[in-house]
């Protein structure tokens, strides 16, 4: 803590002290998460250099990843309570004065608390193993080591942004996760489509980026510090670097709106959202990793980090309701895009967005843990659907229409595919008790019930469309499932017919169709990601009832961190209406602030570990919402696996084919409006693209004329001048000898002038 | 000894004109120089024009000695000669080197030099 | 200017003179040359005889001396010549007289090595030398035929404008040299030259030892015969001048001498004793003498002294760049002229026909 000693004040000093003895220091060894991907990374970049052609740089990568998986699982199991601190190294120390925001110290240091464990583990987990499955699936491609070098790099990038224990790292990450998603969508950099989507990521992201940039030099400004630890501790006491109370300053209420909107870049929601369906144009399992699992679940944790300055009590809450409405929409509005989309990957890349909706909906509705639950549920199971598709990408040479594959799970070698595709599907959908995905959304959506309009308003409303949503998802998502997957066997290649694919098939003739394409099943790499993911989808299951008391493993982790919305916004205003702000759960919290019999009976209410009071709740049909939304949700659930049966599966013959089809004179132009997503893209174009573009070609003009007009009149000058001189350049010499003595001349009289004057 | 008795000569003999004299006459000297070189075209009339004006300046220099009674001015015309004397080898070397190339010794024929 | 010469007068003889020089320079068609000799020669005499007027006060002693009136005459006018001459050879030699005349010039202005180095260096080496160049380079003309001129002779470029120039330069000059950098004071008389050079004879004490020596000056020198010592010149150990008076530093100060005194108290000469007119002065080792007008330090010691004592870096730099044109000289010189491949063709064939007709 010597970094905080430099502060030289105070308050911040005994503050400091205390944070020191509420966290412990963890193992230095921990920096090994990190590192390891980035050693990794530079080590793909010698195999580029030496353009190695092996799977050494898969090799590499796969091991170094589960080698931090190892280590951040190690470091989990022996974890201490409480948030730890690990400093690693001094980083950024700038000191200009010694009072109260003139240091800005930064250590390249971890916090770890239940939320960053929780988000390591599966961003090391799912790294490895989708490292594993991009062994085989990125095989031949002569970017293999590249594309290694940016996978690490990225889960380097990823664990400083989640293990950082300032809002510095954070940033390094955050952006550094940009970066590394910018190189991975374009990976294809030959292909225009790839090359226009990562700078359309990039570009959408930086707008995000700027809003978390304001936020966190705002943030430093007003608190003096980036550095969790001292911040929760200021938060908490609830008075900023000045000495001003958190209640007096506009910065309370504006920080959060920034961080948002750096959080709804990063999450893909309204409406910077448009950058993540034409991320598909990276490799799949980049879609997976990044764009589905991990990435894009950065705004949900930031948002989860800073929890304790979102629901900081006395300010009003902007950002929190913001987020509730647009994660809501965003929900909503990808999810009908996604229903009408066929590109299958393209249709996990809308329900990705849909589900981040869920997610931020879920922070909006001050369920952290439910976020929390459904962004480590989301991402097995996303991995998993996306893993899926990217062996089906794989196998028929980058088909992925859906109205031209049928009946994959009767072809050779495509079960354990299918299988892993069916799990994916369920959980996405939310098939009642069997599937994680269903508790993990369920939390959510009862929150909306009982969280009390007092704190968000219209939460019901909200309820209401994520339910319909819910059903929606199940639709679009078993549309998938039961057109790709089973059905009448059909195929059609892609135009990515991959070289290798052919040798090994050319046997065996008995999907014998046209073109001589032979699927190319995958092989034991991809399926054993795919069947493990698939597991582990299902095995998700079982945190939830790990630890009852907060609602399962996932929500004992949260407790145990920032995340941790304590107070009871409606249960302590009855009692104490002079409690300011939402206590921040730091160790040892239960010890202050709770009766234990608050606290119990808290818990007994459901899914709502953050005291949800009965007093002023919500409820659903008159009951609890916790009890009903069981039920309800799976009535969505199951209603839209039916109807996708009803419409996509029952008596179809033809892959291309299907009863949706006889629906659409009814519908009008709604499902080629959503086809073309809305026309959203084309909104921007109107509203952004256009004016900039408008803007940009008159600058350019302004630009030729004025600013090229004065330098070239500038060099014209000289020019002009030599031209009119030019004509004095007559090669005789008397003419030149008329211009030395009539300069004399001139001379002399000036000199005659001037001494007569003198 | 046949400087000093004409020195003296004309020291004792004829009263000196004042310094304005010497520099009116280097001043015509050198104004004829000028125009000299201004409109001959034979490029070796152009060189003697211009050792006109050398002498033009000997004059002055040689009167301002006298005037100021200090030789350094006479010795300057020692140098101004070294220079008309390496001026003449060195221009009259090139008039014969591009006599011979045209045939001509006028300054216009040159005129494509101008570069 | 006015206390020297009416400048409204000045500037109208100029205009008539610029007029008379732009008429004498060769033309195309009507040549008036000698009508433009005349009129230059008359607005330059006229600025001369103003001139001379102008330093006229009533007392024919302060008229300038008529030499340099005549000799500014003919300088200028022989420079005239140079540039009016239709014919090199003729501008050359008139460029002799010219520096004939200024030689007399310098030597009116006491400095009699310049003058004579002038006319042995100018006259006799650079002068030959450009006759010797121009003989070269153009064919010997018939007597008075302007036809057989080269065309670049026969008329000049741009008289008019060039004159007009010449002439402005000239007003401008004159006008700066009169008022300008005298501020204002117009007459300016020279000094006797002899006066700048007496601080010299400090540095040249052999010279003045030996022409004391040559003049007999210690030759009379002899004791009081009563005293019965024998005669021995004294060993003069260094000589000095301070404010015109030559101090000789002798070895022996004896008791007295016979000396001969001019009206200065300067010893002019130093004789027996007993001689008429003797007077007696008490011994001293500072004897002050008269300088002997040969011992008096000539213009070639000066200029020698100024040269060698104040000027060592220039004079070897001057040697350098004498050297270096000498040596560009004959690079210039000898380059051969280029031929091209038609000429070179056309020589080959011509040589081979020759060789093939003399071989068949």
């Amino acid at each position: 803590m010597s970094l905080v000693g430099a502060i030289g004040n105070d308050v911040l000093t005994l503050a400091a002290e205390a944070a020191s003895t509420a966290s412990g220091s963890g193992p230095g060894w921990m920096a090994a998460v990190p590192l390891l991907p980035l050693l990794a990374s530079a080590l793909c970049g010698l195999c580029l250099a030496g353009r190695i052609r092996s799977k050494l740089p898969a090799a590499i990568v796969v091991l170094s990843i589960a080698a931090a998986f190892a280590v951040t699982l190690f470091g989990f199991l022996g974890r201490a309570d409480g948030a730890q601190v690990i400093t690693i190294f001094e980083w950024i120390g700038l000191s200009w004065g010694s009072g109260p925001g003139e240091t800005l110290s930064a250590d390249f240091g971890f916090y770890m608390d239940g939320l960053s464990w929780l988000w390591m583990l599966f961003v090391t987990g799912l790294g490895s193993l989708i490292a594993l499955y991009a062994s085989e699936y990125m095989s031949g491609d002569k970017g293999y080591a590249r594309f290694f070098a940016a996978f690490a790099l990225f889960v380097f990038a990823m664990a400083c942004l989640v293990m950082g224990d300032n809002l510095v790292l954070l940033y390094l990450g955050w952006e550094g996760v940009g970066l590394c998603s910018y190189l991975l969508i374009g990976y294809f950099y030959k292909r225009p489509a790839a090359v226009a989507a990562a700078k359309k990521a990039f570009i959408v992201n930086r707008i995000g980026d700027l809003g978390l940039a304001i936020g966190v030099f705002l943030t430093f400004v007003t608190f003096g510090t980036v550095e969790y630890d001292e911040l929760f501790r200021m938060i908490d006491e609830g008075v900023a670097a000045n000495g001003q109370p958190l209640e007096e300053l506009w910065q309370t209420w504006t920080i959060p709106l920034l961080l948002m909107v750096g959080a709804f870049g990063k999450s893909a929601q309204l409406p910077l959202y448009v950058w993540l369906p034409d991320a598909m144009e990276g490799p799949t399992p980049v879609s997976a990793l990044i764009h589905a699992a991990t990435m894009v679940t950065a705004g949900v944790y930031l948002v989860a980090r800073m929890f304790p300055l979102f629901v900081y009590d006395g300010v009003p809450h902007y950002a929190l309701n913001t987020i509730a409405w647009v994660g809501t929409l965003t929900a909503l509005f990808s999810a009908t895009i996604g229903m009408a989309q066929f590109d299958i990957k393209r249709i996990m890349a809308y329900s990705t967005v849909s589900q981040l909706g869920y997610m931020f909906a879920g922070l909006g509705f001050l369920t952290t843990t439910g976020a929390a639950f459904h962004v480590f549920t989301h991402a097995f199971f996303k991995a998993t659907l996306f893993l899926c598709c990217g062996a089906v990408m794989h196998g028929f040479a980058g088909q992925l229409d859906l109205r031209r594959l049928s009946g994959l799970i009767h072809m050779k070698g495509w079960l354990i595919v299918s299988l892993a595709m069916l799990v994916g599907c369920l959980n996405l959908a939310g098939f009642p008790l069997i599937t994680a995905g269903y508790f993990s959304k369920d939390m959510i959506l009862s929150q909306a019930f009982t969280t009390p309009d007092s704190i968000v308003p219209y939460s019901s409303l909200m309820g209401w469309i994520l339910l319909i949503t819910a059903g929606l998802t199940a639709y679009y998502t078993f549309r998938v499932f039961f057109r790709v997957f089973v059905g009448p066997v059909e195929y059609e290649p892609g135009d990515e017919v991959h070289d290798h694919g052919h040798d090994d098939h050319d046997t065996h003739d008995e999907h014998g169709h046209d073109h001589g394409f032979h699927p190319h099943a995958p092989g034991w790499a991809i399926n054993t990601v795919l069947a493990v993911l698939a597991i582990a989808s299902f095995a998700a299951i079982g945190t939830y009832f790990v630890d009852k008391d907060h609602h399962g493993w996932v929500g004992g982790l949260l407790h145990d961190s920032s995340a941790a919305y304590h107070a009871p916004a409606h249960e302590h205003h009855a009692a104490a209406p002079e409690l300011k702000h939402g206590g921040v759960m730091l160790t040892a919290a239960d010890d202050h602030g709770h009766a234990a019999d608050e606290h119990a009976a808290s818990h007994e209410a459901g899914h709502d570990d953050h005291g949800g009071a009965h007093a002023e709740a919500g409820t659903l049909f008159g009951q609890d919402p916790h009890a009903v939304m069981y039920y309800v949700s799976a009535a969505f659930g199951i209603v839209g696996i039916f109807i996708a049966w009803l419409l996509h599966y029952a008596g179809r013959k033809t892959a291309a084919k299907s009863k949706a089809d006889l629906l659409l004179p009814f519908l009008g132009p709604i499902p080629t409006w959503a086809q073309n997503k809305w026309y959203v893209d084309e909104l921007y174009d109107i509203l952004f693209r256009g004016p900039l573009w408008l803007i940009s070609h008159l600058f350019h003009i302004i630009d030729r004329l004025l600013v090229d007009g004065i330098v070239d009149g500038v060099g014209g000058i000289p020019r002009a001048l030599a031209r009119s001189l030019r004509v004095g350049q007559s090669g005789i010499l008397q003419n030149y000898a008329v211009g030395m003595a009539g300069g004399l001349g001139v001379l002399l009289l000036i000199a005659w002038i001037l001494t007569v004057a003198g | 000894m046949m400087a000093p008795v004409l020195a003296q000569a004309s020291e004792e003999l004829l009263t000196n004109p004042t310094l304005f004299h010497y520099l009116f006459v280097s001043t015509i000297m050198f104004s004829i120089g000028v125009i000299g070189f201004l409109t001959r075209r034979n490029m070796i009339i152009m060189f003697l024009c211009t050792e006109m004006m050398f002498q033009a300046a000997g004059i002055a220099l040689v009167a301002f000695s006298r005037y100021h009674l200090n030789h350094s001015g006479e010795v300057f015309v020692i140098f101004v000669l070294t220079i008309a004397a390496a001026e003449a080898a060195l221009a009259l070397a090139l008039v014969v080197l591009l006599f011979r190339r045209r045939e001509s010794l006028d300054a216009a024929a040159w005129a494509e030099m101008k570069g | 200017m006015e206390a020297l010469i009416n400048p409204i007068l000045f500037y109208l003889c100029l205009v008539i003179g610029g007029l008379g020089v732009s008429l004498a320079l060769p033309r195309r068609h009507v040549s008036p040359q000698v009508l433009g000799a005349m009129l230059a020669a008359t607005a330059f005499g006229a600025i001369f005889l103003l001139l001379g007027l102008s330093t006229y006060q009533g007392n024919p002693a302060d008229l300038p001396g008529i030499y340099f009136y005549v000799f500014a005459l003919i300088a200028i006018g022989a420079s005239l010549r140079v540039i009016s001459h239709p014919r090199p050879v003729y501008s050359a030699l008139y460029f002799i007289l010219t520096i004939l005349s200024s030689s007399v010039l310098y030597l009116m202005l006491g400095a009699e090595f310049m003058a004579f180095s002038l006319i042995i260096i100018y006259a006799g080496a650079i002068l030959i030398t450009y006759l010797f160049v121009i003989m070269l380079a153009t064919q010997a003309p018939q007597e008075s035929d302007v036809g057989a001129l080269s065309e670049y002779d026969a008329f000049s470029r741009e008289p008019m404008i060039a004159t007009c120039l010449g002439f402005v330069l000239l007003a401008v000059l004159s006008g700066l040299i009169a008022t300008g950098l005298t501020g204002g004071r117009h007459h300016l008389p020279l000094q006797p030259a002899a006066e700048a050079r007496l601080d010299l004879t400090n540095e040249m004490p052999r010279k003045v030892i030996r022409e004391l020596d040559g003049r007999g000056f210690f030759s009379k020198v002899s004791y009081d015969s009563g005293s019965g010592v024998p005669f021995t010149r004294p060993e003069i150990a260094d000589i000095e001048v301070t404010d015109g008076v030559l101090f000789l530093d002798v070895d022996d100060p004896a008791a007295a001498r016979h000396v001969m005194l001019d009206e200065g108290g300067r010893i002019t000469e130093i004789i027996g004793a007993g001689a008429p007119g003797a007077n007696t002065v008490s011994g001293d080792d500072r004897i002050p003498v008269r300088i002997p007008a040969s011992a008096m330090p000539s213009n070639i010691d000066g200029v020698g002294y100024a040269l060698v004592a104040e000027h060592p870096m220039a004079l070897e730099l001057a040697g350098v760049i004498l050297l270096m044109a000498l040596l560009g000289a004959v690079v210039l010189a000898r380059k051969q002229i280029e031929l091209t491949e038609d000429e070179k063709a056309a020589r080959a064939r011509t040589l081979g026909a020759s060789m093939s007709g003399g071989s068949s």
